[in-house]
């Protein structure tokens, strides 16, 4: 079968929710990485077969927000376009199902990505709310209309908050940090392993910082344009252990570890990748950053849902006929420190590996070639983007360091682990 | 013929289908044949409705026949004319039938009067349905009817503003003013028709075309108390004063005869339009703007035999300036890709940002949709490195004004596009020749000066280099057009036309305040002159700078005449810039009055050498000379493109017909008489009349003839 090759990518800068990029929808974010995308690359945006993009909060004014993207970006109105939702994997997701569709012949060229503003989630109205407003257009005299109204209370106009509940699995009740403390108590990960990862994630990104910059495209965000934002603002410059240490547990405030300092920022972004059939790119006479070479999702407990990746790593090693030890890079989304460190565990165990068959595909990770510039807990983590930007700067790495294979992998919301291996 | 008459089903159809052209005008010969028709429907009992159509292609009647008002001399003539016409118009809205006018593209002047005469409008979808009353554009006001039958049709405030402003609107606009019944598809049109006939013999729609449009609250105080029409009437002639500082009287004359016959039955109040019109058809500033409205027009058709325009779909921009992020938006809304390119993000961000503001106030204003204003914005993409400009159409570059720096640019640039990309310059006044050394391919170079503020100012000046190739020019005249700009063809050379001609005014502007003269009294005797701004109020709003820049270089090019005067070698280096810098000839913090340090240490105001008169015809008289040499050397082939010029880049007074229409209607005996004495009197060769100039006059002959 036809490889499957990455050609180029571009990203925003992440920024964390509420900061720069608040005035940007999700469609105006994933419309500059897109476009930059085809004027980086100089791809007539003809030659694109059809715009696949992930996202998960799927703003209720762009909907279909990849056919809104793919327009925004001037790619031909005869091109169709899709979005995609996986959760925490959209992104991926929209780079596999390029990779399918090439693979059935369906077409050749493909741009695929993820974008998420969290900062424009929107709060809902209480039900009761909705039906007394609803009532309230129904209603014909002004008396009606008062006696409509008349029927507000004040616990009425609260507000549910969209990102909550998005962050909330409706199966197991349990918010995201919430199975992250499963985890931590499961394989006993203490608040200090924890603590010091995020330090970690935060050091690595700011010696990445120069790095990075060349899979972002700088922003002049809306409404002011007052200046460009080049970098991510989510790694914090003199960050010390003290200080994290200090933070209060926000999801279990009495005997929990997990805090918004070694969790995962809360963020807006978005990544776009072209991927063409390696015999395209070679018409096009673009060289390619990189290879697809296997792709593995997996279903785990919804409350348990950041083992994912000591799952899909494996599975995905065998879908590949490969080896840990075969891969130069990894990166595991840093949902949450706990999260990551209890997959290391996993990997590690011979008792784990054995209980679900994948002897001969786990084993110890060095943290030398994990997320070797920092993760989401300094880089953030807009949800639909992530996959895609794993893909992204896993191979910037890989091209930097002239690597031959790397894998990245995800944690899913809803009990899901996601894994790609990627080659040159 | 081009004027059918046929039956269907007992209805009756006027079709206009004029002889070998692309519109339909109401010439006094089709108002003839108009005539017969309706004469003949008239004698048709039977008939149960008549409708009038075009069978032209997005054209109902575009107009009168301009040349047959620029042939009116005497009021008495104008005044026949009209009535002629108004007495056909009559006879149409007198029929016995209910009247249909199916409006399916343009109906403008005679042709909306022609619509408002009949009992019903039907228009179409077609977004190229325009309709509107544009006849102040020619110094003339609607005379057919359309004085009278606007306001009582859709309302006074309304129907003033389409009037004196000359503004058509579009069908969705036209249906909400009441100006048309009922909007119809295109697609099956003759369905729809049936149908609206159908409405109206059933008494669906009411009869009385006057009676149809409902007003309420405000509005309608406004328009039915007496008191409240009083007060539209004055607010129009203190709107009108404001936009045109009285050198138009067509629109005073329109508000006159509007006050006059909305109180009057018809044919009273047809007989003052009719007197009005023929008034105002005699005017000198009439047939000026008529002179205007052909030599803008023969811009804005500009073509180049046998070579197809390239279609630009992407533009390189560089530069993120005033200039350049001026151009940014222009090209983004005319819906053009840009990728605008400098030196760090903070200069792109300052060009984002003012197209940024455009769309905001576009939206604030109502003129734009904020979906679309989003979608026309994120065509603008900004970067640092040439990425993104192979594949560009054109690149236009707007760094600053300087030779060596452009010459770097062209050269860069020439490596990173491709071979189909246009290069163009926006210079002011540099040699396109030079920077087009720099390049591979000479013959793709072209120069594009946009005037600031670039969304406002009309007019383009397109530069042509001996290299420049005929495809080249013809992509950038396509692209100018697309943009809405009036296009100039200028052969390459130093200041153009337009700065050339302006800087030898401004500079003798500052001659003037050196002898004596004040700021504020030069610039008076300009802006009397009808100049939207007087030299010094403009140099400030240019920069001192610039304009100090653009003389040094014109210095260079063309010789000591125009060599910058002191005062603003003075000014300038004191830092009084304009006002950008807060200061110039003028203050802009605070009070707005002239700067005093500009002049304390020049020569008291009593001494000045020249009354206004003579300040005035210097001034001019400098001007019409720079353009007698500009066409001396060939670098326009006609005067028209220097009026066109003058008018829409720097505001010269269209009533005058533009520079040299107005020189002559001086004369150039004169003209060539006055610049000999004051070559005399001021021992200045810069007043020395252009040999072009003195052959026009020894053959009796105008600039224009």
């Amino acid at each position: 079968m036809e490889r499957i090759a990455i050609i180029e990518g571009i990203r925003t800068p992440f920024c964390k929710m509420g900061t720069e990029f608040k005035d940007l929808d999700a469609q105006e974010l994933g419309r500059i990485a897109t476009r930059e995308l085809l004027e980086r690359t100089g791809i007539a945006p003809r030659q694109i077969d059809e715009v696949i993009f992930g996202n998960v909060s799927q703003p209720a004014d762009a909907a279909n927000i990849a056919r809104v993207i793919s327009l925004l970006s001037g790619i031909p109105k005869t091109v169709p376009a899709y979005t995609v939702h996986r959760n925490c994997a959209s992104g991926i997701e929209a780079a596999v199902q390029a990779a399918m569709k090439i693979q059935l012949e369906q077409g050749s060229c493909y741009i695929a990505g993820g974008t998420e503003s969290m900062s424009n989630i929107p709060f809902y109205l209480s039900k009761e709310l909705k039906e007394i407003l609803t009532n309230l257009s129904r209603a014909k005299t002004f008396p009606q209309k008062l006696q409509t109204l008349s029927q507000i209370r004040p616990a009425y106009l609260k507000p549910r908050v969209g990102l909550e509940m998005g962050l909330t699995d409706p199966v197991c009740g349990m918010i995201m940090g919430l199975t992250a403390e499963v985890l931590a108590k499961e394989f006993g990960i203490t608040r200090e392993e924890q603590d010091a990862f995020a330090l970690e994630s935060h050091l690595r990104a700011l010696r990445g910082k120069t790095l990075l910059r060349e899979e972002i495209v700088p922003v002049i965000p809306p409404p002011k344009y007052r200046s460009a934002v080049e970098h991510d603002n989510g790694p914090r410059e003199g960050q010390r252990l003290e200080a994290l240490a200090k933070l209060k547990p926000y999801f279990d405030r009495r005997s929990g570890t997990v805090t918004v300092g070694n969790s995962s920022q809360v963020t807006d972004g978005a990544a776009a990748l072209l991927i063409a059939s390696e015999q395209k790119a070679k018409e096009l006479n673009l060289k390619p950053l990189g290879f697809i070479k296997a792709y593995a999702f997996v279903g785990v407990e919804p409350h348990r849902m950041g083992i994912g990746p000591a799952h899909a790593i494996p599975q995905v090693l065998k879908k590949a006929g490969m080896r840990l030890q075969d891969i130069q890079a990894i990166e595991i989304n840093e949902a949450f420190a706990t999260q990551v460190l209890a997959c290391l565990k996993a990997l590690d165990s011979a008792a784990f590996a054995k209980e679900f068959g994948y002897e001969g595909y786990t084993g110890a990770i060095d943290r030398n070639i994990l997320n070797v510039n920092g993760g989401a807990i300094a880089l953030g983590h807009p949800v639909g983007t992530t996959g895609a930007r794993l893909i992204l700067t896993m191979l910037k790495h890989m091209n930097r360091h002239n690597l031959n294979t790397g894998l990245i992998s995800l944690c899913v919301g809803g009990g899901q682990g996601a894994a790609v291996i990627l080659e040159r | 013929m081009s004027i059918t008459y046929h039956e269907n089903n007992n209805t009756g159809f006027i079709e206009f289908d004029q002889k070998d052209s692309k519109v339909n005008l109401l010439s006094a010969e089709i108002l003839k044949e108009l005539a017969a028709a309706l004469e003949e429907a008239r004698r048709k009992p039977h008939l149960k409705a008549l409708v009038i159509a075009s069978k032209k292609k997005d054209v109902f009647i575009a107009g009168a026949d301009i040349k047959e008002i620029e042939g009116i001399t005497q009021p008495e003539e104008g005044r026949q004319k009209a009535k002629a016409g108004q007495g056909i118009l009559n006879k149409l809205e007198d029929l016995p039938v209910p009247t249909i006018a199916v409006i399916d593209g343009v109906a403008l002047g005679g042709g909306c009067e022609l619509a408002l005469a009949c009992q019903y409008r039907l228009a179409t979808f077609n977004e190229k349905v325009r309709i509107g009353l544009p006849e102040v554009n020619l110094g003339i006001f609607p005379a057919f009817g359309g004085t009278y039958r606007l306001p009582r049709l859709i309302g006074l405030p309304e129907a003033m503003t389409m009037i004196l402003t000359g503004k058509p609107v579009d069908a969705k606009k036209a249906l909400r003013l009441g100006l048309v019944d009922r909007l119809a598809p295109q697609n099956g049109l003759d369905r729809s028709l049936n149908e609206f006939i159908e409405d109206i013999l059933k008494g669906r729609i009411i009869s009385n075309k006057y009676a149809r449009r409902k007003a309420r609250g405000l509005p309608a105080f406004l328009e039915t108390s007496f008191l409240g029409q009083w007060l539209i009437f004055r607010r129009s002639v203190q709107s009108v004063l404001k936009n045109t500082k009285g050198f138009y009287p067509a629109p005073l004359q329109a508000i006159a005869v509007i006050k006059k016959n909305f109180y009057l039955d018809r044919t009273k109040g047809l007989e003052a339009e009719a007197r009005g019109f023929g008034e105002l058809a005699t005017t000198a500033i009439s047939k000026n703007l008529i002179h205007v409205f052909y030599i803008s027009e023969q811009c804005r058709k500009l073509t180049v035999e046998g070579v197809s325009p390239a279609r630009i779909e992407k533009c390189g921009v560089l530069g993120a300036g005033v200039m350049g992020g001026g151009i940014a938006q222009l090209l983004s809304y005319s819906d053009i890709w840009v990728r605008l390119k400098d030196i760090n993000y903070d200069a792109l961000a300052l060009g984002v940002r003012s197209a940024a503001k455009l769309y905001r106030d576009a939206v604030k204003k109502r003129r734009m949709k904020p979906h679309e204003a989003v979608v026309k914005m994120d065509k603008i993409t900004t970067t640092l490195d040439y990425s993104g400009f192979t594949n560009a159409d054109i690149v236009i570059e707007a760094v600053v004004e300087n030779m060596e720096v452009k010459r770097k640019v062209f050269r860069e640039l020439s490596a990173a596009v491709g071979p189909q990309t246009i290069l163009a310059t926006n210079t002011s006044a540099l040699s396109v020749t030079e920077m087009a050394k720099e390049t591979k391919d000479p013959a793709k170079v072209i120069g594009l000066h946009f005037f600031n503020p670039v969304h406002k100012m009309p007019l383009v000046e397109i530069i042509t280099t001996a290299h420049t190739s005929k495809e080249t020019l013809a992509s950038t005249l396509t692209l100018v057009k697309r943009l809405g700009k009036t296009p100039i063809v200028v052969k390459d050379s130093c200041g153009f036309v337009v700065n050339r001609i302006l800087l030898g005014y401004i500079n003798e502007a500052g001659r003037l305040l050196e002898e004596g003269l004040s700021i504020v009294a030069v610039d008076k005797i300009m802006t009397d002159f009808g100049m939207p701004m007087g030299p010094f109020t403009l140099t400030d709003e240019v920069g001192l700078d610039v304009g100090s820049k653009v003389l040094h270089i014109l210095e260079k090019g063309l010789g000591e005449r125009f060599k910058p005067v002191d005062i603003f070698e003075k000014v300038c280096a004191r830092g009084f810039l304009g006002k950008k810098s807060g200061k110039g000839f003028y203050l802009y913090q605070g009070q707005h009055v002239p700067n005093p340090a500009v002049t304390a240490g020049t020569k008291p105001g009593d001494g000045a050498a020249s009354d206004n008169e003579e300040a005035l015809r210097r001034m001019l008289y400098l001007m019409i000379n720079e353009a007698a040499r500009c066409l001396e050397e060939g670098i326009v082939d006609a005067p028209g493109a220097i009026d066109v010029g003058m008018i829409f880049g720097t505001g010269f007074p269209a009533f005058h017909g533009g520079l040299l229409r107005y020189a002559d209607t001086i004369g150039l005996a004169p003209i060539v008489a006055e610049l000999n004495r004051l070559r005399d009197k001021f021992q200045a060769e810069r007043f020395r009349p252009a040999a072009y100039l003195m052959k026009l006059q020894d053959e009796k002959k105008k600039f224009y003839q």
